[in-house]
């Protein structure tokens, strides 16, 4: 039996009909869709799939991962078909989103002495509340009349402590503007510490988005990011995050989901709401 | 500096403890309220039973979220006779109920333990008088985890009589067709001629079938 | 080249529909549902919509009276349907639809339809 990562001839064939099968039923699970540029990079990870799970060749993977009740092998597919990479200031134009048509929206309808509440999960290794953080101090006026929380979380103890010692690699912050690098972290070796004046702003919380008990005080926020998390849940489990996000939100709050992905295969319970910056979702303004 | 560190919780602002028995959830369920509505609805899946209440309030519900939050529930709860009535609903003049309701039939369909509960549901609907309601048995099917759903396919191709029914089947089997399907694809082609989006279905389904 | 939206969640439905209108000189796009078509929108510009009426999560109606109720500029839309209701009819058009057409849609049927709504075609 060859090795799961074996590259040579044994490679299972994967006709173009069996790519177009196969793109169709993905894009319609997933909203992920391939381009025919994308072939080479599909038919390698189905290789891998295909021995992983020992179904032989692409019309047994191909029954199997259609008719899995539990969608585990869809799950681990999506995982090996996505890059997920996480850096400061990844998908910036959500933050000038934030800055240029969110916020200004959210202060029109509030009084000055309710904070701000912004809530970031996954959090990952820190960099995206971090930026947000960094972002805000930098890009926004407002920062200097209105209270701002962030709150940030992750299912994993051990990135949450990474998270709160927020110590970062030179590819980490290749994004950074320089003057933000040195004003906010401290250059160590061939690594960068952030500076206790943004790494104090942002509190680190662990949360398991699909568990509804863990997230039942999680209320009144304005914003929330949770970017390239939903495309690893099965079905259930991202109803379940969406609707925990819906009740967490304050009236006309904002969700801001990752590039390429969408409410459609979720919910129709929040708007599309369509800035100059970005596209994102927004709760009705009328309910409470 | 104005950025601080948050807390997570917030103050409970409210006075009255939230409704919690059965009996004050289903009066909660007919507040004029929506979020009051949507609590009581989230939180009567706790009581088996509750099903027929919950699809009552469903079919005049005008909220959204609170539509969703009673589906939810009700797909939890997982009450045959509640199937049985949401299939029903499928025969709805109202687009949005209807489409609610196919969804919920569908989430009800895809997990593999209930396909007892659901196969004689979608059995009946797919010899239903109404060839939208055969339609959405078909879409209904969709979301089977079970390869049994490619014989039932084969059947709709053999027998229904109306070309949308059999478009919507062969639809399906150009994702889960196989060699068993060849022939009767063959007869449908035959049977509607003159009907170009069924040739065109029908031939796809025979080019990825033949690929296998 | 004009660029047409095709609204459906039926996969064979879209490949078809975008057969006509890609070999008619037409630029194509899909979407899987409501939603979706919601996103696509008004991210960029489209000058027509093919709308299916039943999908998930948001259908045709949903996704047509959002769209119009949105403060960017509107394409014409053909509505498709599979029901043969009176209901469906007034629907569409209050919905928003410039056009409503039963399936099963004959390619013609389609393309006329298309180069009317764009004026490409003189009256």
């Amino acid at each position: 039996m060859s090795s799961p990562k074996s590259q040579s001839a044994a490679d299972p064939v994967i006709s173009r009909e069996d790519f177009l099968k196969f793109k169709e039923f993905f894009y319609r699970r997933t909203g992920i869709h391939f381009e025919d540029s994308k072939r080479y990079f599909v038919d390698k990870r189905l290789a891998e799939r295909i021995g992983a799970t020992c179904t032989g060749n692409f019309h047994g993977y191909f029954t199997m991962l259609r008719f899995q009740a539990s969608g585990e092998e869809l799950q681990l597919l999506t995982n090996a078909m996505t890059v997920n990479e996480t850096y400061f200031l990844r998908e910036e134009y959500q933050f000038r989103c934030l800055v240029d048509s969110i916020l200004p929206e959210i202060v029109r309808l509030r009084s000055i002495s309710r904070p701000i509440r912004i809530w970031c999960i996954p959090s990952s290794s820190g960099e995206e509340p971090y930026s947000i953080a960094m972002y805000l101090l930098e890009n926004w006026p407002g920062i200097n009349e209105w209270d701002v929380e962030i709150i940030s979380s992750d299912i994993d103890t051990n990135i949450l402590r990474r998270a709160s010692q927020a110590r970062y690699s030179a590819r980490s912050v290749q994004n950074v503007p320089a003057p933000w690098l040195r004003k906010y972290f401290r250059s160590e070796g061939d690594e960068y510490q952030l500076l206790n004046e943004v790494r104090q702003t942002v509190e680190f919380t662990r949360v398991n988005l699909a568990e509804p008990e863990d997230t039942v005080k999680y209320r009144e926020f304005d914003i929330i990011f949770c970017r390239n998390l939903l495309i690893y849940f099965d079905d259930l489990s991202r109803k379940t995050a969406v609707d925990t996000f819906y009740e967490a939100l304050n009236p006309g709050g904002f969700v801001c989901l990752g590039h390429s992905e969408s409410m459609s295969r979720i919910s129709s319970l929040f708007r599309v709401r369509k800035f100059p910056e970005a596209i994102v979702y927004q709760k009705t303004k009328e309910s409470k | 500096m104005t950025l601080r560190r948050g807390t997570t919780a917030r103050q409970e602002t409210q006075s009255s403890p939230e409704p919690s028995s059965y009996n004050e959830l289903t009066a909660a369920l007919e507040s004029a309220d929506p979020p009051v509505r949507r609590y009581a609805a989230r939180e009567l899946l706790r009581f088996p039973g509750a099903g027929t209440i919950l699809l009552n309030r469903f079919k005049r519900e005008p909220e959204n979220a609170v539509r969703e939050a009673i589906l939810t529930s009700l797909i939890r709860l997982d009450e045959p006779s509640v199937t049985k009535e949401l299939a029903e609903c499928l025969r709805s003049e109202d687009t949005t109920l209807r489409n609610e309701a196919i969804e919920a039939l569908r989430e009800l369909a895809s997990s593999g333990d209930r396909t007892d509960s659901i196969s004689p549901v979608v059995a009946s609907l797919l010899v239903d008088s109404d060839p939208d309601v055969r339609i959405f048995a078909v879409n209904i099917l969709e979301s089977m985890r079970h390869p049994e759903v490619e014989r039932w396919l084969i059947e709709v191709i053999e027998r229904d009589p109306h070309v949308n029914v059999c478009a919507t089947a062969v639809d399906l089997l150009c994702e889960v067709g196989t060699q068993a399907a060849c022939e009767p694809l063959l007869r449908l082609k035959e049977r509607f001629p003159s009907e170009a989006y069924v040739q065109f279905a029908a031939d796809l389904a025979l080019r990825r079938i033949r690929e296998i | 080249m004009k660029r047409v939206l095709v609204v459906d969640d039926a996969g064979t439905v879209r490949l078809y529909h975008r057969g006509i209108l890609e070999s008619a000189g037409y630029q194509v796009e899909e979407a899987w549902n409501g939603v979706e078509a919601l996103e696509k929108a008004l991210a960029t510009p489209f000058d027509l919509l093919i709308v299916d009426i039943n999908m998930p999560k948001l259908d045709g109606f949903g996704f047509l009276r959002e769209l119009r109720s949105q403060p960017v500029e509107q394409p014409p839309a053909i509505m498709i349907s599979t029901e043969a209701g009176e209901q469906d009819e007034k629907g569409a058009y209050s919905a928003g639809a410039n056009v409503y057409l039963l399936k099963p849609i004959l390619a013609s049927q389609l393309l006329v339809h298309a180069r009317l709504i764009l004026g490409e075609v003189r009256g």
